[in-house]
């Protein structure tokens, strides 16, 4: 029997309004991304990819649509229990990285695990596994400004791992990072699809980049312009 | 990693801001504690239970009009006196200094010990005193800041009477409100000044606390309708009006005080504002990595607190220390005695300090609540 799949949009609309006109990010949209799957989403600027990618974080809301998450409808949620919600569920990877300057590579890890209440050795634990599964325990105490953008974003990824989220959201990951840094932190997103299980969503220009993925969708205008939901 | 190693990393971020900061709210605040200590040297006079039963007698006119030494068996006999003893100032500058730095007082010596309890004086100093016309006794902080040893002289030339006088230290007191007085003997200024019959004032000592009110009345009513109406007063009320005939000087210190305090919630806020607008794209990813509102403004609010905290430990310390272990009547050449830094002075220092730890905290909070995490995230570092 077939899975049901982790993340279902159906007829998602979302509509900004800049001064007195509205622009539409979003029109209709609907999509079912299966569970593993390494889905990229591409598309040119303003076409509504990282829209689409934020509400499916649970950081932005809909104008108008469903948009459930492993069975959880994330348009409903509360502010607060959204944000409960993220911390346990999803994983996020930034362009920009955005590590905490006055954190060390291990502290910045840790993060997301204050909020959990685990035990000063459990998080020790899970934050050495994060980094060791990006390659970078030798970099734990080295800070944001010792360490190269593409080591940068693999503590990132291993902030958005430690928590254990079956999400991984990532918005032009490889935006800022040289080719060979770029391939490396790929890498680690399609193993994370292939032999952890995540579930990955990734936004980028880059057709190499979408390469690494199960599956590319197209956006254009907020529409999607290759497929149905599935 | 905890929480509060996070916040105390954060604040610490711009080490040199996070130390202007601290320093700007310390000097404010030891601004402030100054300015309340010398608010309160000024204004509230030693409170001591003989104090309280000090009564002040003064012509109604003004301190500057004199009294005639014959109310002396009157107020002597109103019932409630418990003893009385003229008290005239003298107003004399010490050999060339031009203006007076220690007042003198003529009073009657045999009265110092009943209506001045508090001062402690040796008894064989005391028995000099009494006998000698010529002698004085010098408050403990005169002696030690002219270096006087028992038995110098005094030359004193008066800016009021037309009389120098030359006094005999022959002994020391201490204990009382303000230990930095010569008293001497009233009668020796009478003789000099050529017998006028008139004192400055009258200071009166009830029998008890609940006699006083009493006892103020009846001086007040004794020489209603005579050629010197008086107006009899706690000593209390009395030093009080002294402070306000330099003007309403608590309106002034208080405004000062209001103004170093808005200035420093001024500075405080929009230091605050700066250091968290410079973090916006941050606490936009700790929104994302599932921090709640109520969390971040608990963040803000520690950092903020925290800063304006170890400001008012720095400074409202740095007050107490000072000014308990500084000599303050050097340092201040005689204006001060003492300057006390009370617990409730203290206290005011520390709400002020908690208060602006909040009220700074405030706007950035709000302005963090109110930012969702896509905006957030699209603002520039």
């Amino acid at each position: 029997m077939a899975q049901p799949p982790v993340v279902q949009i159906r007829k998602l609309t979302k509509i900004y309004r800049q001064g007195e006109i509205n622009v539409t990010a979003l029109n209709d949209v609907s999509l079912d991304i299966a569970a593993s799957e390494y889905l990229t989403l591409m598309g040119p600027s303003g076409s509504g990819k990282s829209t689409l990618l934020h509400i499916i974080a649970g950081i932005d809301r809909p104008t108008r649509g469903q948009c459930q998450v492993q069975g959880v409808d994330v348009t409903a949620l509360s502010e607060s229990a959204l944000a409960d919600w993220r911390n346990r569920n999803v994983g996020f990877v930034f362009q920009t990285f955005n590590l905490i300057p006055v954190l060390t590579a291990y502290e910045n890890v840790e993060l997301p695990l204050l909020l959990t209440g685990l035990s000063g050795r459990l998080r020790r634990k899970q934050v050495q596994s994060a980094l060791e599964m990006v390659g970078l325990a030798d970099r734990a105490k080295h800070l944001p400004r010792q360490l190269s953008g593409g080591q940068e974003q693999r503590v990132a990824i291993a902030r958005a791992l430690v928590t254990d989220p079956n999400l991984i959201v990532a918005d032009e990951p490889t935006g800022n990072l040289d080719s060979q840094s770029a391939q490396d932190v790929l890498g680690i997103l399609q193993s994370l699809s292939k032999s952890a299980a995540k579930t990955v969503i990734m936004v980028t220009h880059d057709p190499k980049a979408a390469a690494f993925g199960s599956r590319t969708v197209h956006l254009e205008k907020g529409e999607l312009t290759n497929g149905s939901p599935a | 990693m905890t929480i509060g190693s996070f916040i105390l990393k954060n604040a610490l971020r711009n080490k040199r801001r996070a130390l202007l900061s601290v320093l700007s709210v310390a000097v404010s605040l030891f601004l402030l504690v100054t300015l309340l200590v010398a608010l309160r040297e000024m204004t509230v006079p030693a409170e001591d239970v003989r104090a309280a039963q000090r009564i002040a007698v003064r012509h109604r006119v003004s301190l500057a009009n004199l009294l005639p030494a014959r109310q002396l068996s009157v107020i002597q006999r109103i019932p409630g006196v418990a003893g009385v003893t003229p008290f005239t100032y003298y107003g004399g500058k010490y050999k060339n200094e031009e203006i007076p730095s220690f007042a003198q007082f003529a009073m009657d010596p045999l009265q110092m010990t009943n209506i001045f309890g508090e001062a402690k004086v040796a008894s064989e100093q005391l028995a000099a005193w009494y006998k000698d016309r010529r002698s004085c006794i010098v408050g403990k902080l005169t002696m030690e800041r002219y270096k006087f040893k028992l038995g110098d002289t005094l030359p004193m030339t008066s800016m009021l009477w037309p009389c120098d006088l030359e006094f005999k230290i022959v002994g020391v007191y201490e204990g009382t409100p303000d230990d930095r007085n010569v008293m001497f003997h009233h009668k020796y200024l009478d003789e000099a000044s050529g017998n006028t019959g008139m004192v400055g004032t009258w200071w009166v000592r009830a029998n008890s606390l609940e006699e006083v009110p009493l006892v103020v009345e009846r001086i007040n009513k004794a020489f209603a309708n005579t050629s010197a109406e008086v107006l009899a007063e706690t000593e209390r009320a009395f030093v009080m009006s002294f402070v306000s005939m330099w003007g309403n000087i608590k309106v002034f210190i208080g405004t000062i005080c209001s103004v170093v305090v808005f200035t420093l919630v001024l500075v405080s806020a929009s230091t605050m504002s700066m250091a968290i607008r410079e973090r916006f794209r941050e606490l936009a990813v700790l929104k994302a990595l599932g921090f709640q509102r109520r969390e971040l403004f608990a963040f803000i609010l520690a950092e903020s607190f925290g800063l304006a905290m170890t400001g008012a430990i720095i400074g409202v310390g740095g007050a107490w220390a000072l000014y308990t272990h500084a000599n303050i009547n050097q340092l201040t050449n005689g204006f001060f005695i003492v300057a006390e830094v009370t617990p409730r002075i203290m206290g005011m220092a520390f709400i002020v300090a908690a208060g602006l730890g909040i009220i700074s905290s405030l706007l950035p909070s709000l302005a963090v609540a109110r930012t969702t995490v896509v905006e957030g995230l699209r603002t520039l570092d």
